[in-house]
């Protein structure tokens, strides 16, 4: 009986909208426009189109399909560190196969199925070997771009194919294609969370995976789905990074998984699952792609910055985090 | 049926708050209760010194409740605790402790990594200048558990005892922590549960020497050792005390009837609603030979359209696992079930959701609710599992109609369908798991104390969905702690024990309905 008093007593703690509810809401929000505001005024070229489409949009549609590649494992309360990777791998496998095996269109999704596959790896080995899965991408994160540097041979390798990098590089009426691209994929994550039996499942994982198993889902496939989209989104991320750079560096890739892990807890997904959701990642995304720019821009330090990056990472954490639904951290 | 037994000891007990000197632990008056659920109403209770006091009564009487008010783990609305005719006040377990009272968990509370005296001085370690005197510690145990009798190595890791010299470790910390105090009480939850015979016997055995040393208070639902055991037997029922008497008075049947005493169960499932065996249909599901290791089977039984199929039996007599195993969450090692004429051998959950059975866990917030999602999202989770026709989306029409039909069909208290489940009532919420299999077609619902923790009212409207069910053809394996529940609602009963059945199932058609005592004997 003890127990029910107690979860009745959460159950009215939660009734109440607390200063933190209005903070996890409304942060990213006021952080952005505030940053915004702030840049505007200390820069004279923060507020100009140019700056914001080809800097700060095209910059952030790399974090962007990385981060939304990073919700999904978050909301079944799993984590994938694996991302920049995968983006490395995909990026090196997109140039090799364009100039080693002379491969045109066909490059792109086989490139991205590279992706899919190390996904698969990951999601197989954390469902049926009961790997958690911080470990095994820890491990993935490690090896893959062990793969992916060995590839480059140690330095950055080129193509040339312009037909293929306006994929990446070309625009419609103005607005770059590659954030066309990440608009779209931004929207089909959306769908993918709210109106899938995918997404559901994914929500419900991350909350109770007990429940949705005596409901008779076929968890353990369930559970591996998530890292397989985490891979095809990176894959993609990799792809149209290298079309639009054309060439993949052995250091492509790098420095993404911090500021993807912020921008999701940012925009709302908790580490500890079931809530949240792609839609509001892009909040997160847009805070960092702005702070990355303005600090550029005004010529903080880049190891400053580095600094400034980590703070804003465990602020965002710490002040997101729902501590009721936690016991115990470790 | 109060029972007849009412003596001297029973008065001397209730003692006066002006003359409780001679008592060693004494509580008057204590109620408490969570929200709308009286959990102890002015229950009193002492124990004097070098007394063993039985204590028993059903699952849900207070017992638990009980031990955690004496313990300071939780604080009575009411009343007052007294420790040698004072009045104190325990906050914590710790502040139980210091005057003598702690707790031997039902559960072994031993950290089986760490060595037997570690365990001992556990948070409240020596230290001389921050550094561990285990050598000191070491020696103390030693010397503390030789001479209370009990012979184990406190040097040895806990993970080298056996089940019973845990246990025994578990009782001398009682001791130890108690030990400032000249009159420890302790109190045993359920001590003997997962004993073997021998090991009981050590463990009375200790208990009897250690009488003149400390008082103890024993729970346990096994009554001939209550009997055994104790001098004093105290019988709580529904929050209240209802009985008490001296060991060579009491006879289990006299507990028994003290325990339950309530009116015979008819009328109040609403038998007359039972369907009649004349009116059940084909077989929808049998049961062939089925086992899980060694905890359940062979067990076998066929259920038909209507039927309500009872299972009873003592905590670890293998009725929730075969539950368990109906719902395809238990390998099925040998054995089969074929539902409506599929045949499954070692099915898995999906397996038998396909096949149209539908399992309602025991613990509907650990394994049966999301809790912190909506009542749609809830009720659909079955249901959503077909949702991949040629478009791969959801069907959120066909979800929310659901959802709106079982809101309205079961009666579900909710703001709406998208209110989150956690603010609902016990009752709406098993009514939301219930919900789920009715969004889908389920013919067979496998129930594990479906009405656990759930209030009245909302046990009356459990019962009588249950009996629209079966007017619908829909079958109910209907497993349950509380008997008289079982015995109204249920066509048939089957006793486990030993994770088979006791005999053939008791006939439960109305007007032929076994007792209670019919059932315990066979559980027993």
């Amino acid at each position: 009986m003890s127990t029910t008093s107690v979860s009745e007593w959460i159950t009215e703690k939660r009734e109440e909208r607390t200063l933190h509810d209005w903070i996890q809401d409304l942060g990213p929000f006021v952080m952005l426009f505030g940053l915004m505001i702030i840049f505007t005024f200390t820069t004279e070229q923060f507020f100009t189109e140019g700056n914001l489409l080809d800097n700060v949009a095209k910059n952030a549609v790399t974090l962007l399909l990385v981060s939304l590649a990073g919700t999904f494992p978050i909301l079944q309360q799993s984590i994938d560190l694996s991302v920049e990777s995968i983006v490395l791998l995909t990026g090196v496998a997109t140039v090799v196969l364009i100039t080693e095996f002379g491969l045109g269109l066909l490059a792109i999704p086989l490139a991205i199925g590279v992706g899919m596959l190390a996904g698969l790896f990951n999601g197989i080995v954390f469902t049926k070997l009961k790997v958690p899965s911080f470990l095994v991408t820890l491990g993935t994160l490690s090896v893959l771009a062990g793969v992916g540097k060995i590839i480059t041979g140690g330095s950055t390798i080129t193509f040339r194919n312009p037909a293929i990098r306006t994929i990446s590089t070309g625009d419609v009426l103005g607005i770059p294609n590659l954030v066309l691209w990440g608009l779209l994929i931004y929207v089909g994550t959306i769908i993918l969370a709210f109106r899938t039996k995918f997404g559901r499942y994914c929500f419900a994982l991350g909350e109770n995976e007990r429940v949705v198993e005596l409901a008779g889902a076929k968890v353990d496939r369930y559970k591996i789905y998530p890292f397989v989209l985490s891979g095809l989104l990176c894959g993609t991320a990799g792809v149209l990074l290298t079309l639009r750079i054309s060439s993949a560096s052995p250091n492509i890739g790098s420095g993404l998984l911090l500021p993807s892990i912020a921008a999701i807890v940012m925009g709302g997904t908790a580490l500890t699952g079931g809530v949240g959701g792609p839609h509001r990642t892009i909040l997160g995304v847009l805070v960092i792609a702005v702070l990355n720019n303005g600090m550029n821009l005004l010529g903080v330090d880049s190891f400053v910055q580095e600094i400034i990056l980590g703070l804003v990472v465990v602020a965002a954490v710490a002040m997101s985090i729902d501590r009721e639904k936690i016991d115990v951290v470790k | 049926m109060e029972s007849e037994i009412h003596t001297d000891a029973m008065d001397a007990d209730r003692g006066s708050p002006t003359s409780g000197g001679d008592h060693s632990f004494r509580v008057e008056g204590i109620s408490k209760s969570f929200r709308h659920v009286q959990a102890l109403k002015d229950v009193s209770l002492a124990v004097d010194h070098g007394e063993v006091v039985g204590l028993v009564g059903e699952n849900g009487a207070g017992k638990s409740t009980l031990l955690n008010i004496l313990t300071g783990v939780l604080q009575a609305d009411e009343g007052q605790l007294y420790v040698d005719g004072e009045p104190v006040t325990f906050t914590n377990p710790r502040e139980a402790a210091n005057y003598g009272v702690s707790l031997v968990h039902q559960e072994q509370d031993v950290i089986t990594t760490m060595r037997g005296y570690e365990n001992l001085y556990l948070g409240r370690e020596r230290e001389r200048f921050g550094v561990l005197e285990k050598e000191q510690m070491r020696e103390e145990a030693q010397a503390f558990v030789d001479d209370l009798g009990i012979n184990i190595d406190v040097d040895d890791y806990v993970r080298n005892y056996t089940f019973n010299e845990r246990q025994m470790l578990e009782i001398a910390k009682a001791f130890h922590v108690s030990q400032k105090s000249e009159n420890p009480v302790i109190l045993l939850d359920e001590p003997t549960a997962g004993l073997e015979e021998s090991g009981r016997k050590l463990l009375f055995d200790l208990v009897n020497d250690l009488r003149d040393r400390a008082t103890f208070v024993f729970v346990s639902h096994e009554l001939d050792e209550v009997l055994q055991i104790s001098d004093r037997i105290v019988v709580l029922k529904d929050g209240e005390r209802v009985d008490a008497a001296t060991a060579a008075e009491a006879t289990t049947d006299s507990l028994q009837q003290a325990m339950v005493g309530r009116e015979t169960a008819d009328e109040y499932y609403r038998i007359p609603d039972q369907q009649r065996e004349a009116d059940l249909g084909a077989t929808t599901m049998s049961v062939e030979e089925v086992t899980c290791d060694d905890t359940v089977g062979p067990v076998s039984f066929s259920i038909r359209e209507g039927e309500i199929f009872g299972i009873v039996g003592v905590e670890g007599s293998g009725k929730q696992q075969l539950g368990r195993l109906l719902a395809g969450d238990l390998d099925m090692t040998q054995g089969s079930v074929s539902v409506d004429g599929t045949v499954l051998q070692d099915p898995t959950v999906s397996d038998m959701v396909d096949a149209g059975v539908g399992y309602i866990p025991k613990d509907r917030k650990s394994e049966g609710l999301l809790l912190y999602q909506s009542v749609l999202v809830n009720t659909s989770l079955a249901m959503v599992r077909d949702m991949n026709g040629n478009i791969p989306l959801l069907d959120m029409d066909a979800e929310k109609e659901a959802t709106l039909d079982a809101i309205e069909e079961l009666d579900i208290k909710t703001p709406g369908p998208n209110a989150l489940v956690h603010g609902l009532s016990g009752g709406n919420q098993q009514k939301v798991v219930i919900g789920r299999w009715l969004a889908q077609e389920t013919p067979v619902l496998v129930m594990d104390n479906v009405t656990r923790g759930i209030d009245v009212g909302a046990k009356e409207e459990v019962y009588r969905l249950c009996r629209e069910l079966t007017e619908q053809g829909v079958s109910i394996v209907f497993i349950g702690d509380e008997l008289p529940e079982v015995i109204g609602m249920s066509n048939r009963i089957a006793v486990m024990a030993g994770g088979e059945f006791v005999d053939d199932p008791f006939d439960a058609s109305p007007g032929n309905k076994p007792t209670e005592e019919d059932l315990i004997q066979e559980m027993i």
